[in-house]
């Protein structure tokens, strides 16, 4: 892999870090270089310590990595914060001007740039975080130019003036960097290339699919780190005819969801832990009346009220297991950023062809993050859409009881019953969350109960066959190695495959965006000599499944956190883990 | 369905289970007529029902029907008519649906004003629990959950709906036939939420609000040549009125903008392209 860079700015909730990082990131990608961001933040509008690191290269990068080459530190806290990450001969840009005198650690080359005053100089002291990111340009070796046409995308729509005196902030920037310092000893060179790409977090993926495959209602309650799939949809879906509300709370969001679901429309809610708590006293409900709708989880930190800003996948066991009684249901959890649109499609397609409540299962950290992809990762073309059994006024008849009464729940063979949806003639029917026959009346008969929760059943059994869930793999498939994870920790791993090899540790990854129905890996861990299971969670529930399926004992890397793992931090795990006993049987 | 729609047409072939003489029977006929009155037909309505012995009117009536959750009644109705304009929406539910577990639905449905119909089954009593006290009972009223009465006063929910902005608030009484059919009519047709409460008496579990005392001591707003429903101040007025208890149309905004219009959203959301929409690579350009 061609070398990355590592840059950050850091400060308080407030100081404008999220937007300069966004615009830096958005220069990158526009110069066709690869660009993974994290963010660092706290759960509050003001003050605290936040940051947004980049990192970039002209190969595909979708790890972080601990390691910051150049750092924008508005704040002492920003440095000591990054202490660990910086190395040698790290940069830190800061403003002397300012009242805190940084403590630049010896081995590190302090850049003193009066943010400040030049930015006063282009037109206003709002534009300090601009001047910075010139001075970056200028370490770095970066043409400012693809800067501009960054702030042009962001400032485009408040006026000329303010587009030119961003630039101008750029430039004095960059100019005081050549007049004062020499940073070519550095050795940072920035190489562009002329491809094109499109730089989205996973929130944003997820919309789009979600528009994509014809989702065309929205109800949620704000709740981080899910709420930006609503911001993203607001304002868009409108132009497919679709509509976003905001619920008065989780309970309303669901059964608004389920309403709209009903009356025939692809809708979809989404929400982190705590609203998927409230949200579950309505997943029965939507599976017993066999309505089709997509609930996805933002997993955050829990449990209660957690940690909201930080990572972790522990909501696998609410997802797979949540609410009272049997409630058949498929668990889709994307693995990257491009397969959180693409199973948001699939997750769509799913519900309608088996009429099933379908979890998308993200996190913060996939969440937040932004990477860039060649637009063709998002080949509009290459959508599919499958209603399933929705029928029209003629199919209709078919399903008709002696009585002329449409059979809503039929018995049918491989479980799924047809769907008729308001306004089609003859399609009234009834449905419930009691226990009904086939036309949705509440019944209590053993064998219309045991009929009905059979045909429920049916429908999984029959997509078990009829789908493919299929895991995705990465390194060695012969390796006697085996690391299985499952959700947003792929990229680390991935990228940890280049550390473990310059190691000689040979690593087959498989990587799992099913979690119910799942691919059996029965073969897969009885073929490798060393199993490890992967997960942002302190009790391992991924792993607790694979043990269940496959009736064998794993090793299991656990991070709790609240940080994702990063690639070399896996490559070191793995590497240890590899050596440790295999746990008792 | 023809123009020529009957209200038994919205009659299901199952027997209510309901007490002989509840109070639901007649509120479930008056809905059925205002509905085939209003030219609605059983494909094109579409009834949600809460949780309790109200709750089972999805099974007693005929059409597109959803029996939910307890107290979630109306974020269902809402979702059905936001994503399908063409839809009449009927939710009905009980004191308890509404006005306890459902009191923050029924607050926010209130102001969002979307154009459905809201039938308050209102008996002041759990009945289906087998008589407690309910969130409308009065506050001596005794139950085996309240042995000396609630202790705290009944929700006004006319006051409360008049207070979360609503633009149609209305009281009928079940035994009352033709009258109660006047007045969910006028819900329906109402431009927005109309909402209803109806007095629905338990015959079994509650022998204070019974059949007589709201013969008795029920005051029909129609017999009051003064009352001007688009007057907020009469209603207020009427409303508050903690001496009597009425009947009739208590207020209605003649501006009122039901919430599709105030939006924008009139297109049936259940018909999408058989792939991405047409232009749907513009939302992908957008992140360059």
């Amino acid at each position: 892999m061609a070398a990355d860079l590592n840059w950050a700015i850091g400060g308080e909730a407030g100081d404008g870090i999220d937007s300069t990082g966004k615009i830096f990131a958005q220069a990158l990608s526009r110069a066709g270089r690869h660009v993974f961001t994290s963010k660092d933040f706290a759960s509050r509008i003001r003050g605290g310590y936040t940051a947004y690191k980049i990192r970039t290269s002209v190969d595909e990068v979708q790890s972080v990595v601990d390691r910051l080459d150049i750092l924008v530190a508005l704040t002492q806290r920003t440095i000591d914060e990054n202490l660990d990450e910086l190395h040698d001969g790290s940069a830190i840009i800061y403003d002397g001007e300012r009242s805190w005198d940084a403590e630049i650690p010896e081995e590190m080359k302090g850049i003193d740039v009066p943010l400040k005053s030049l930015a006063e100089d282009a037109g206003g002291a709002i534009m300090r975080n601009i001047v910075a990111l010139g001075a970056a340009c200028e370490i770095t070796g970066f043409d400012v130019e693809y800067l501009d046409e960054s702030l042009e995308k962001r400032f485009g729509g408040k006026g000329t003036q303010i587009v030119e005196n961003n630039k101008e902030a750029a430039r004095l920037g960059q100019e005081y960097v050549q007049e004062h310092y020499d940073v070519g000893d550095l050795g940072y060179d920035m190489e562009t290339t002329d491809n094109d790409y499109v730089l989205l977090n996973g929130n944003e993926a997820i919309g789009m699919g979600a528009i994509a495959a014809g989702c065309r209602f929205y109800a949620g309650y704000p709740i981080t780190p899910a709420t930006s799939i609503m911001e993203y949809l607001t304002g868009r879906i409108e132009e497919y005819g679709g509509h976003v509300v905001q619920a008065e709370d989780e309970l309303s969001a669901i059964n608004m969801t389920l309403g709209a679901a009903r009356s025939g429309a692809r809708s979809m809610t989404a929400t982190s832990g705590a609203g998927i708590d409230l949200m579950t006293e309505t997943f029965g409900l939507v599976a017993t009346s066999e309505t089709p709708m997509v609930i996805c989880d933002v997993m955050r930190s829990g449990p209660s009220t957690g940690m909201p800003t930080k990572q972790e996948q522990g909501d696998l066991n609410m997802a797979l297991y949540g609410g009272h009684g049997e409630i058949p249901r498929f668990v889709v959890a994307p693995t990257s950023i491009t397969e959180c649109f693409w199973k948001t499609i699939e997750a769509f397609n799913l519900a309608e062809k088996y009429n099933t409540p379908v979890f998308l299962v993200s996190d913060l950290a996939m969440s937040v993050t932004e990477q860039t992809f060649p637009p063709e990762a998002f080949d509009m073309d290459a959508v599919e859409i499958d209603r399933g059994k929705l029928v029209d006024d003629e199919e209709v008849q078919e399903w008709l009881d002696s009585q002329g009464r449409f059979r809503a729940h039929a018995a049918t063979e491989d479980g799924v019953s047809p769907r008729s949806i308001p306004g089609t003639t003859d399609g009234a029917h009834m449905s419930t969350g009691l226990e009904h026959d086939e036309l949705g009346r509440r019944t209590e008969e053993q064998e219309i109960r045991v009929q009905q929760v059979d045909k429920r059943n049916r429908k999984v059994e029959t997509a078990k066959n009829e789908e493919e869930w299929e895991y995705r793999e990465f390194g060695n498939p012969d390796a006697e190695n085996l690391v299985i994870s499952w959700g947003s920790n792929e990229g680390a791993l991935v990228e940890a495959l280049e550390y473990l090899e310059d190691e000689g540790v040979d690593v087959r990854v498989i990587s799992v965006p099913y979690i119910f129905p799942r691919p059996d890996l029965t073969d897969e861990i009885e073929a490798a000599e060393e199993t490890i299971v992967v997960e942002c969670n302190a009790t391992g529930q991924f792993a607790d499944v694979i043990e269940h399926d496959v009736l064998t004992r794993v090793k299991r890397i656990n991070k709790y956190t609240g940080v994702r793992f990063k690639a070399d931090e896996l490559a070191e795990e793995i590497t240890t883990k590899l050596t440790e006993e295999v746990p008792a049987q | 369905m023809s123009s020529d729609v009957r209200f038994t047409d919205f009659k299901s072939d199952k027997q209510p289970t309901w007490c002989p003489g509840c109070g639901d029977f007649g509120t479930m006929n008056g809905m059925m007529k205002a509905l085939a009155e209003t030219g609605n037909d059983p494909d094109n309505t579409f009834v949600v029902a809460g949780i309790g012995c109200s709750g089972k009117i999805g099974t007693y009536m005929h059409s597109y029907a959803l029996h939910g959750v307890h107290g979630r009644a109306l974020p269902v109705g809402q979702g059905v008519k936001m994503a399908r304009p063409d839809i009449e929406v009927m939710v009905a539910g009980g004191d308890g649906d509404g006005y306890s577990i459902g009191a923050g639905h029924f607050v926010h449905a209130v102001r969002r004003n979307v154009d459905m119909t809201y039938v308050v089954m209102d008996n002041r009593i759990y009945g289906l629990t087998k008589g407690q006290a309910s969130p409308t009972s009065r506050s001596d009223f005794e139950t085996s959950t309240t042995p000396e009465g609630p202790k705290q006063p009944p929700v006004n929910p006319l006051a409360l709906a008049l207070a979360s902005g609503a633009s149609f608030v209305a009281q009928s009484f079940a035994s009352d036939a033709l009258r109660h059919q006047e007045i969910v009519q006028k819900a329906i047709e109402h431009d927005g939420f109309g909402f209803v409460n109806v007095f629905s008496p338990c015959v079994t579990f509650n022998d204070v609000d019974t059949y007589d005392y709201f013969r008795d001591s029920l005051v029909d707003l129609q017999e009051d040549e003064d009352h001007d429903p688009n007057d907020y101040e009469a209603a207020k007025e009427v409303i508050l009125d903690s001496e009597k208890e009425y009947q009739g149309v208590m207020y209605q905004n003649e501006n009122s903008v039901p919430y599709n219009e105030q939006h924008g959203v009139t297109e049936d959301m259940s018909e999408i392209p058989d792939g991405a929409p047409e232009d749907a690579m513009d939302l992908v350009r957008e992140f360059y």
